[in-house]
């Protein structure tokens, strides 16, 4: 599967910090974006490829953790390791719950902040695979006629041709071509296949 | 009386002149006729017994003398001569007299008692008049209603009253005069008369005028019995209307009284000194937190006085009831659910009509204007403490930060240097830049140390004649709450008459500051009941002044003593170990000095020395310039 390296995203306002994190990163062998404020990454242009940010938690201007909502609501979902000079337990505990996947004071324990960015672009690739595959699903979706929809999430629901037919008042026999259509078009290879799609696209078995 | 006498007399007198005249008529009479002594004694008789009937019975014995006289002196033989011859004469004589005087006497008595007879019919007739006349124009309304209340009889005045005439209520049923909603009430009342007669029963009661105004009464009522065994009900009853309205208007004042006291949170209350009479309105008893129902007594006031005050109110009280005086003071009460309530009592000694002597006075809550106002100082007692206490928390914290950023990056850097090193093939010019970062981050730090004790002991810009007393009393003032919360028993020893010291004040402050907020933190790891903090000033020989602050707390390791005073160094989880440091570097920039020694029996002492001139400073170690060191 050929993808965009992984970049690692630093963000903290003092340059001596920031250098030496971005260094550190570089030299197991990742790729590196550092940026004096999160406006400046917010403004930069993104390689699209998994990756995770490490952000100074305070920041001059908004608060890392309100940087953090911001992000959520601009689509961006990478990881964020916070490190903090101080950080008190409230802030951490904050921090976790809204989605940090690691909170670190200063002075960083290397392994520590490592092992942090690794998990953290693992998690931005699984998330970014699971994003494609539905993608693809709701493509495949799209193709299906209305009709066929409807018998979709009548067929989810486990019942044979018969009782479709006479819910959606047709034929059994239109009932099984819709439903080899649905098969074909969904490229489903069994019906607990079709029913997993069905799930990961969020739709519902309406009308049971 | 008299004149009853005087008219008997008179008509005695007539009698007497009347019979006399009479007698010798009737004398007169008979001897020209020559009729013999029997029908002259008859005649005699029948005029003594018509005279009897005007007069009295002795002008009937006189009369009856007289005609025995006439009847001796000229019937009898020999006539015309008192003398009596014949035996039989002096029996008839005899006869004559004793019949007469029966007549008269019989005649007297029978008048008796026709007159008697016809003065009580008259006194009789005078006095229905009179209860006539009571009955119709008392200003009272009278009632006089059957068992099913009917109306019997009712005054003038009473049916005038509602508007009616007699004839109008008369007959008709007694309810009519009453309003709707009470007639059932009316009812009620009258069936409780008939069924106990003889007892007097009252009510106050609306009635209804025949043209629709209304007036409040009181109703007395019983019912009688009368002859036939029938029961009727008299009700007597008195207009109370205006009495009413006056009882009205003065609940409604004394409602508004009672609203105003209770929105004010005023009670009032009098105290008549000599009975012992307590007089509360309802505010005074919700104040106390006591029912209304219970009486007010010394004893309830004294039972909610706070323990800690209740001695001296008692005497103070006592005092008063001795030399009154007017007083206003502010009591604390402690209720029953352990709250605490402030009040205001103000009082005013009056003196009454019988010189008795009796407060008038009013008691406040004020314990919600208190709390504010205390919560007002506490907060404006705070912002002071924290203005001042984050001048060396920020001071600290800034320090921390400024170090720990280099600090950050120089670990880091050194991480990069030996990764780039270890890397195959060794990435040498990476590694070399990673370790120029780690050089600059290293002089940064030093730079920022050496900033800070510049920035501290460089010349105090203040040299002011400080009064070290007011320089450590406030500081104590700023910390009182902590020391409270914390159970903390604080001396302050502070001598008299000490020289003034030339320093800067905020920074002196900042150093008793610190010294005592270090002592409170030794203190929390103590039982509470031996939590002793002393910050003493005195005179410190030659030409210094100096401050202790000494406390019971945990204390501090004999062999740590000497590191104490170094930065960073901290025994507290939380500290940054820069106070003591800073705290030394500010007394040794005044020419002073600064120490520790463990307290006896436990704890530490921290002093600090202040020369009052330069000619008296201490020649401390001179504070390196190398920030490293």
């Amino acid at each position: 599967m050929s993808e965009e390296p992984p970049v690692v995203f630093v963000i903290d306002d003092d340059a001596s910090v920031r250098e030496a994190v971005a260094d550190l990163v570089r030299s197991v062998g990742l790729r590196v974006e550092a940026f004096g404020s999160p406006q400046e990454f917010l403004h930069s242009e993104r390689p699209d490829g998994p990756g995770c940010i490490v952000l100074d938690v305070r920041l001059p201007g908004p608060s890392g953790l309100e940087f953090q909502r911001t992000l959520t609501k601009s689509d961006i979902h990478l990881p964020i390791i916070f490190i903090s000079g101080h950080g008190d337990i409230a802030m951490s505990v904050k921090a976790m719950k809204s989605g940090a996947i690691e909170f670190l004071t200063k002075p960083l324990p290397e392994q520590e902040l490592l092992d942090a960015i690794h998990t953290g672009i693992e998690r931005d690739r699984a998330r970014r695979k699971d994003a494609a595959v539905v993608a693809d699903l709701r493509e495949r979706f799209a193709t299906l006629t209305p009709r066929e929809r409807e018998v979709l999430a009548l067929v989810i629901t486990g019942r044979r041709n018969k009782q479709i037919a006479a819910q959606a008042n047709l034929s059994e026999m239109t009932v099984k071509i819709h439903r080899s259509q649905i098969m074909r078009k969904m490229r489903a290879k069994s019906l607990v296949d079709l029913v997993r799609m069905a799930d990961a696209l969020g739709v519902s078995a309406e009308g049971a | 009386m008299t004149r009853d006498r005087a008219s008997q007399v008179w008509t005695s007198a007539t009698q007497c002149m009347v019979g006399v005249i009479g007698v010798a008529a009737l004398t007169f009479v008979c001897l020209r006729l020559q009729v013999e002594f029997a029908t002259a004694g008859f005649a005699y008789l029948i005029l003594i017994a018509v005279l009897s009937l005007i007069g009295s019975f002795v002008g009937s014995v006189i009369l009856s003398a007289a005609a025995a006289l006439c009847l001796v002196y000229f019937f009898t033989r020999p006539a015309f001569d008192f003398t009596v011859d014949l035996p039989q004469d002096l029996l008839a004589l005899a006869a004559f007299l004793t019949t007469s005087i029966i007549v008269g006497g019989l005649t007297a008595r029978l008048r008796a008692g026709v007159e008697a007879s016809r003065t009580s019919q008259d006194a009789l007739r005078r006095s229905e008049e009179e209860w006539k006349e009571v009955f119709e124009h008392n200003p009272v309304m009278y009632f006089m209603v059957d068992a099913a209340g009917t109306v019997l009889s009712v005054n003038a005045f009473g049916a005038a009253q509602l508007g009616y005439t007699v004839g109008e209520l008369v007959g008709q049923s007694v309810v009519g005069v009453f309003l709707e909603e009470d007639r059932a009430l009316v009812r009620a009342n009258l069936a409780v008369c008939t069924a106990t007669p003889g007892h007097a029963h009252a009510w106050e009661i609306r009635k209804i005028r025949k043209n629709g105004t209304v007036l409040w009464v009181r109703e007395n009522a019983k019912a009688v019995r009368r002859a036939e065994d029938q029961l009727i009900v008299l009700i007597a009853c008195e207009d109370i209307t205006e009495r009413k309205r006056t009882e009205d208007a003065l609940r409604e004042s004394e409602a508004y009284l009672a609203e105003a006291q209770r929105l004010s949170r005023t009670g009032s209350f009098g105290w008549r000194v000599a009975t012992g009479e307590l007089i509360w309105s309802e505010e005074t008893f919700r104040i106390f937190g006591y029912d209304r129902t219970t009486k007010p007594s010394r004893d309830l006031v004294v039972q909610r006085t706070h323990p800690d005050e209740r001695t001296a109110f008692e005497q103070f009280l006592a005092h008063m009831a001795r030399e009154p005086a007017d007083w206003d003071q502010e009591r604390r009460l402690l209720m029953p659910d352990g709250s605490i309530k402030q009040v205001r009592v103000v009082a005013r000694a009056v003196r009454d009509a019988q010189d008795n002597l009796e407060f008038v006075g009013a008691i406040m809550d004020v314990t919600a204007s208190r709390r504010a106002e205390e919560q007002l100082i506490l907060a404006r007692e705070e912002l002071a403490h924290v203005a001042r206490v984050t001048t060396v928390g920020e001071l600290t914290a800034a320090i921390a930060h400024e170090i720990n950023q280099p600090l950050t990056g120089l670990v880091t850097s050194g991480h990069a240097a030996q990764r780039w090193m270890a890397a195959e093939p060794p990435n040498f010019d990476a590694a070399r830049r990673a370790i120029e970062r780690m050089i600059n981050d290293g002089t940064r730090a030093a730079e920022v140390i050496s900033r800070i004790r510049a920035m501290v002991r460089k010349a105090p810009p203040r040299r002011d004649a400080l009064d070290i007393n007011d320089t450590v009393t406030e500081v104590i003032t700023l910390i009182r709450r902590e020391v409270q919360r914390n159970d903390i028993t604080l001396h302050a020893e502070l001598a008299d008459d000490l020289p003034q010291v030339p320093g800067d004040r905020i920074q002196l402050q900042q150093v008793v500051l610190n010294l005592i907020v270090n002592a409170i933190d030794a203190l929390k790891g103590v039982t509470r009941s031996q939590r002793e903090l002393t910050v003493a000033s005195a005179a410190d020989a030659p030409g210094g002044v100096r401050v202790t602050v000494r406390d019971s707390g945990s204390g501090f390791d004999g062999r740590s003593a000497d590191r104490l005073f170094d930065a960073f160094y901290t025994t507290k989880p939380e500290g940054m170990g820069m106070g003591l440091a800073i705290s030394r570097t500010i007394i040794e920039a005044h020419g002073g000095k600064l120490w520790a020694s463990p307290n006896e029996p436990k704890g530490a002492i921290f002093a600090f020395r202040l020369p009052i001139d330069a000619a008296h400073a201490v020649l401390a170690d001179p504070v390196p310039a190398d920030p490293a060191s």
